[in-house]
């Protein structure tokens, strides 16, 4: 190896750096990305990113937009505010981006897009899911379900699918568990369902003892818990050795492998709503779920195919739109339909997303299709 | 029946508190540090503990390991962080324990990765019924067992051994227990590296109950673990067992009929904050 030349090395490296652009040598068309890269959010962070990229290197190799490439230009924001509003400030006027992508969690996401709005260049919000996001205004998008149409989701999944009436609520108290919490609560009446108790917890606790304990003095039907995979993973294994086994129904923050993983046997029969199908046939979600396993190492989540989704659909708009007028780049992304790997995305009048729910079910050590909710009078995001 | 069930939940919560708080009690009782840096020992514990467990099978070694590698690492931030400062105001060697705190934590991110490590399969999770058709694993047992058992210990060689009496007169007084012929820097090593297995202890065990290490997992020791040793009364070794026992006791309840008002963080604030108001010297006088 010795005998390589510095030039040559140098030549090696420049073709690495450039590899994945097919269309590179045109300028490229910059999209702000902002994403917890350390921090306590760091690993969705990472996902996030992957599914970024996945779709930046898809749309590349298929030509780019109108003959330019993409290129994300990343910082990571922590998940918190006073990181992201800062970064926000500086995508927007040193970086020279024509559009962000969050691929950050609420707090992140809703200081940066007030900056968005206030400087009028589209932001789409990958996977937050704050309703007060889309309500900076008319240049916020949102590719994910709110909380509450998940909520709902949940709702229909339990009562009316899957006939249980006696629900006990475990509910993490930060956005993303209270507006999911307030869908379902909203909606459990409609399908019969009566909430026999709900229990509040913090997202740094793994430790749910004594609300095993409550939860088994209950005896519920079925249990609508809220979390992440790094609370639910946890939670669900601790509630199977207590020997609570009614069925557990979470959502998309338990998507991913780890959950799995930390719950081990634990986890076989959870059923989570979500927008990633893993058994679907449709080419799209196959690319991306293919595609992400082989750039990330390990198997597809919710918050990599949100990403990827995002960046998708940034990418349509700028085809339609081109570059140069954001504000014209916000009608078309508002006018937009894209067959993304989480089904077909279209936006109401708020900017949030109207597409079906994909129910996941854990069987043999892995997430399978279970059903899909088709609703979209039940899952009608609010207008304004 | 619910309402004993709680409290066993709850002195499982509070045995762990004790293993993490003994040691931060220890070093604050010698040298009046707030050794916040003591959570992130607790955290590479855990990841110890997996790996090991991971690699051999052998819970047995991994706790070993954890302990010992840890208890040794517990020296090295004492003679490189803490020993350099010990002239400066307290409040030096706190940020610069903080500092070290937020640095382990990325630095496991960078090492061990973000998403966390598990055991690929977790021992200890037998189902026992330890009365009353209370249903506990095995892990959770265990966890109260070391608890009592190392403390027991400690309580044993700090009355009975020679050693334990030149901490206690370290402690008491440094400059007469030099005086007398201590080598107070052998004894300052020794706190560290008990303090430090403990809380390495500790978190083999927590991986074991949540089957989940994560790079933040020393985020709420750090602070709690503080809130504990103020409400035993700084530097008591009782009092900081009685403060975690009935921490644990409290959030157990608290979680339960208080958690969609106040979450565990908060109530154990709040009980901390009203036991100050009764007791500004903490429920146990410090040593």
């Amino acid at each position: 190896m010795h005998t390589f030349s510095r030039s040559a090395l140098a030549a090696a490296a420049i073709a690495l750096a450039t590899g994945p652009f097919a269309v590179a040598g045109a300028q490229s068309i910059k999209i702000g990305f902002n994403v917890p890269l350390t921090g306590f959010a760091a690993a969705d962070g990472n996902s996030a990113l992957k599914g970024a990229e996945l779709a930046v290197d898809q749309v590349n190799a298929a030509g780019g937009v109108n003959g330019r490439p993409l290129e994300l230009v990343v910082y990571d924001d922590q998940a918190s505010p006073k990181e992201a509003a800062p970064l926000a400030v500086k995508m927007i006027t040193q970086d020279g981006i024509v559009a962000g992508i969050s691929g950050s969690y609420s707090g992140s996401t809703r200081a940066a897009s007030t900056i968005f709005q206030e400087n009028a260049t589209p932001y789409i919000s990958a996977y937050a899911v704050h309703p007060d996001i889309t309500r900076s205004g008319d240049y916020v998008f949102r590719t994910s379900f709110m909380g509450e149409v998940q909520g709902r989701a949940g709702a229909k999944l339990i009562g009316e699918m899957m006939g249980k009436r006696r629900v006990a609520m475990i509910t993490l108290n930060n956005d993303f568990g209270k507006s999911l919490a307030a869908g379902f609560r909203e909606a459990a009446p409609r399908f019969g369902i009566e909430i026999v108790s709900e229990y509040d917890y913090g997202i740094r606790d793994r430790e749910f003892g004594p609300i095993v304990s409550k939860v088994k003095a209950d005896a519920p039907q079925a249990i609508y818990a809220s979390g992440y995979f790094f609370t639910a993973g946890p939670l669900v294994s601790q509630l199977r050795a207590a020997g609570v086994d009614v069925p557990v129904i979470g959502q998309e923050g338990y998507d991913g492998q780890k959950f799995i993983e930390i719950a081990g046997p634990a986890a076989e029969g959870v059923v989570i709503t979500t927008s990633l199908d893993r058994d679907s046939s449709d080419p799209q979600a196959r690319a991306f779920i293919d595609g992400f396993q082989k750039k990330a190492g390990y198997p597809a989540d919710m918050v990599g195919a949100s990403t990827h989704t995002a960046v998708l659909v940034m990418a349509q708009a700028l085809k339609q739109a081109g570059p140069a007028d954001k504000a014209k780049l916000r009608d078309a992304i508002a006018a937009t339909t894209v067959d993304a790997a989480t089904g077909r995305i279209s936006f109401n009048a708020l900017g949030e997303v109207k597409k079906d729910v994909e129910v996941q079910v854990v069987r043999d050590g892995n997430w399978h299709h279970y059903a899909r909710i088709s609703d979209p009078l039940l899952l009608a995001p609010p207008e304004k | 029946m619910l309402f004993a069930e709680l409290v066993v939940q709850g002195v499982v919560q509070g045995a762990i508190y004790a293993l993490i708080a003994l040691g931060l009690t220890l070093v604050y009782g010698l040298l009046r540090i707030l050794h916040v840096a003591h959570a992130a020992l607790f955290t590479l514990g855990g990841y110890v503990g997996v790996l090991v467990t991971n690699h051999t099978g052998s819970l047995t070694l991994a706790l070993g390991a954890a302990m010992l590698g840890v208890g040794v690492l517990g020296m090295v931030v004492y003679r490189l962080a803490y020993r350099p400062l010990l002239e400066r105001p307290p409040f030096v060697a706190l940020i610069a324990s903080i500092g070290l705190f937020i640095a382990a934590e990325e630095v496991y991110r960078i090492v061990f990765g973000s998403f966390g490590l598990s055991f690929v399969s977790p021992p200890l999770q037998q189902q026992v019924d330890i009365g009353g058709g209370i249903l506990l694993s095995q892990a959770r047992i265990a966890v109260v067992a070391m608890a009592v058992g190392f403390l027991a210990l400690l309580a044993w060689l700090s009355g009975h051994t020679r050693t334990g009496v030149a901490w206690r007169a370290t402690v008491t007084d440094p400059k007469m227990a030099e005086s007398c012929g201590i080598d107070i820097e052998k004894v300052r090593y020794l706190n560290f590296f008990i303090g430090s297995a403990l809380a390495a202890a500790a978190g083999v065990m927590v991986a074991l109950l949540n089957n989940l290490v994560e790079p933040t997992m020393g985020a709420v020791p750090s602070y709690k673990a503080l809130a504990i040793i103020v409400l035993g009364g700084l530097g008591s070794v009782r009092g900081t067992l009685l403060a975690a026992l009935a921490l644990g006791v409290i959030e157990s309840f608290g979680t339960v009929y208080a958690g969609h008002l106040l979450d565990r963080d908060a109530l154990a604030f709040a009980f901390l904050i009203a036991v100050l108001m009764l007791r500004p010297q903490g429920l146990l006088r410090g040593a």
